[in-house]
């Protein structure tokens, strides 16, 4: 094989296996430096390329296309469902039935209770490197001291993407949600149903939803939260 | 019992090739329509997409435009497009060439847009236009002479070195023929390797 076939088939495809190619190499000892050298070359390009990633990138992409699809549901809503809305919306107003408005969230907030224990067995333990790596997310961060996180994990409230923090206290475990707050419906400052009782609040640039059975938790939660958890915006 | 989303089964093994943790999606009432396990399925499939995905498409992005700000830009408007159609990606094996295929229609967008703001970037002076330093001098070197091919030559080379595409895969991909593609990879190395000899024998000469 002659030097410029040699040298064109290596530029193309640094690890040919084309045999015509090893034999040459393999009696003449220039075509084989000059193989080894190209090859060499080729590892340094691959780690060239290799550029590092944003950290935060696949969170990103992901909320981006939570938050998108949540105003694109908000605007795709039909002229008549709007209708509907507001002679529903009316009609709370004359009967006088305001604060239920929320009750998407606050119910998704409490069918995640019932999934507290599924969540530390499945994505607990955690420390507080990996708290604030999540809730750089949502620009956010917490202290040290604030007590023990048993388990952090990403969850969707009201299809939005959120996240679940879950707090063990003196008297059994409290949650703690982050959701991004120009998307959060309004949620009344303190809600609760038979078993739970919650509080929502926002911190610069999050909502942030505390529930526990316990209401002596929840309040001692909040405050620890507004003490210890700070959100840029 | 909770409607475990988790029991829904997708085959994401062709194109995943590290594990994948797919983030829960709790909270959901057992009564979920068949709707909204679609949604949830769409939503796993591209949580799963982007995990395996982005950090070879952001490479490929960054390299194409050599300005790691807008290649971010421009992955995001990808993977938003990509989730408005991921019901068309009926193989998930080719799931990374699809991608590549929206990221270049969005960068061809972002200049259908912008045409009237754009800035030459022979004007910019960049040390280093693609990562942050990383010390390392060779990379650095190799990295200034990978950007400084021209267009033609930059794409194929860095979809066979970086994204693993096949001669055929990037005469697809581009819509360029096999011997095209061929011409342009010995070029790009070729070329590659002059700039390097070239930085070496200088820094010999000033060296010595």
């Amino acid at each position: 094989m002659d030097d410029i076939t040699f040298r064109r088939i290596i530029y193309t495809d640094p690890f040919t296996t084309d045999k015509e190619v090893v034999e040459a190499a393999k009696n003449d000892p220039k075509k084989q430096a000059f193989w080894e050298e190209i090859r060499a070359m080729e590892s340094a390009m691959q780690e060239a390329m290799d550029i590092p990633v944003p950290e935060d990138l696949a969170d990103k992409l992901i909320l981006r296309q939570s938050m998108n699809d949540f105003k694109q549901k908000k605007k795709q809503r039909p002229w008549y469902l709007a209708l509907a809305a507001s002679v529903v919306f009316a009609s709370v107003l004359t009967i006088g039935l305001i604060g239920s408005s929320s009750q998407g969230l606050a119910s998704d907030v409490f069918a995640h209770m019932s999934h507290m224990e599924y969540e530390i067995n499945k994505y607990g333990p955690t420390d507080l490197a990996s708290v604030n790596s999540k809730l750089a997310t949502y620009n956010g961060q917490i202290k040290e001291g604030f007590g023990e996180i048993v388990s952090a994990n990403y969850c969707y409230l009201d299809s939005i993407k959120s996240l679940h923090l879950i707090i063990k206290g003196e008297k059994g475990l409290t949650s703690l949600f982050v959701v991004p707050s120009q998307l959060a419906e309004p949620l009344d400052e303190s809600f609760s149903n038979d078993v739970y009782t919650g509080s929502a609040f926002l911190l610069e640039s999050a909502k942030v939803i505390v529930v526990s059975e316990d209401p002596s938790q929840v309040s001692a939660i909040t405050q620890k939260a507004k003490e210890f958890l700070s959100f840029s915006i | 019992m909770p409607n475990d989303v988790g029991r829904i089964n997708i085959d994401y093994s062709a194109f995943i090739s590290k594990k994948v943790r797919f983030l829960p999606m709790l909270g959901k009432k057992s009564e979920e329509s068949s709707v909204s396990i679609d949604m949830m399925t769409k939503q796993r499939r591209y949580e799963a997409l982007v995990k395996a995905l982005h950090a070879d498409v952001f490479r490929y992005a960054v390299w194409l435009i050599k300005d790691r700000t807008i290649a971010e830009d421009v992955v995001q408007e990808t993977f938003l497009r990509a989730w408005k159609s991921l019901d068309s990606l009926q193989d998930e094996a080719a799931a990374k060439s699809w991608l590549i295929t929206i990221l270049r229609r969005e960068n061809a967008r972002r200049f259908e847009r912008k045409q009237f703001d754009l800035v030459d970037i022979d004007d910019v002076s960049v040390a280093d236009p693609v990562a942050p330093s990383d010390g390392n001098v060779e990379n650095r070197d190799l990295r200034r002479a990978i950007a400084s091919l021209s267009d033609e030559y930059r794409e194929p080379i860095v979809l066979q070195v970086l994204m693993g595409f096949s001669g055929d895969e990037i005469a697809e991909q581009l819509g360029l023929n096999k011997n095209t593609v061929m011409t342009r990879l010995f070029r790009a190395r070729s070329q590659i390797k002059e700039i390097m000899t070239k930085d070496h024998e200088l820094g010999v000469s000033i060296n010595g």
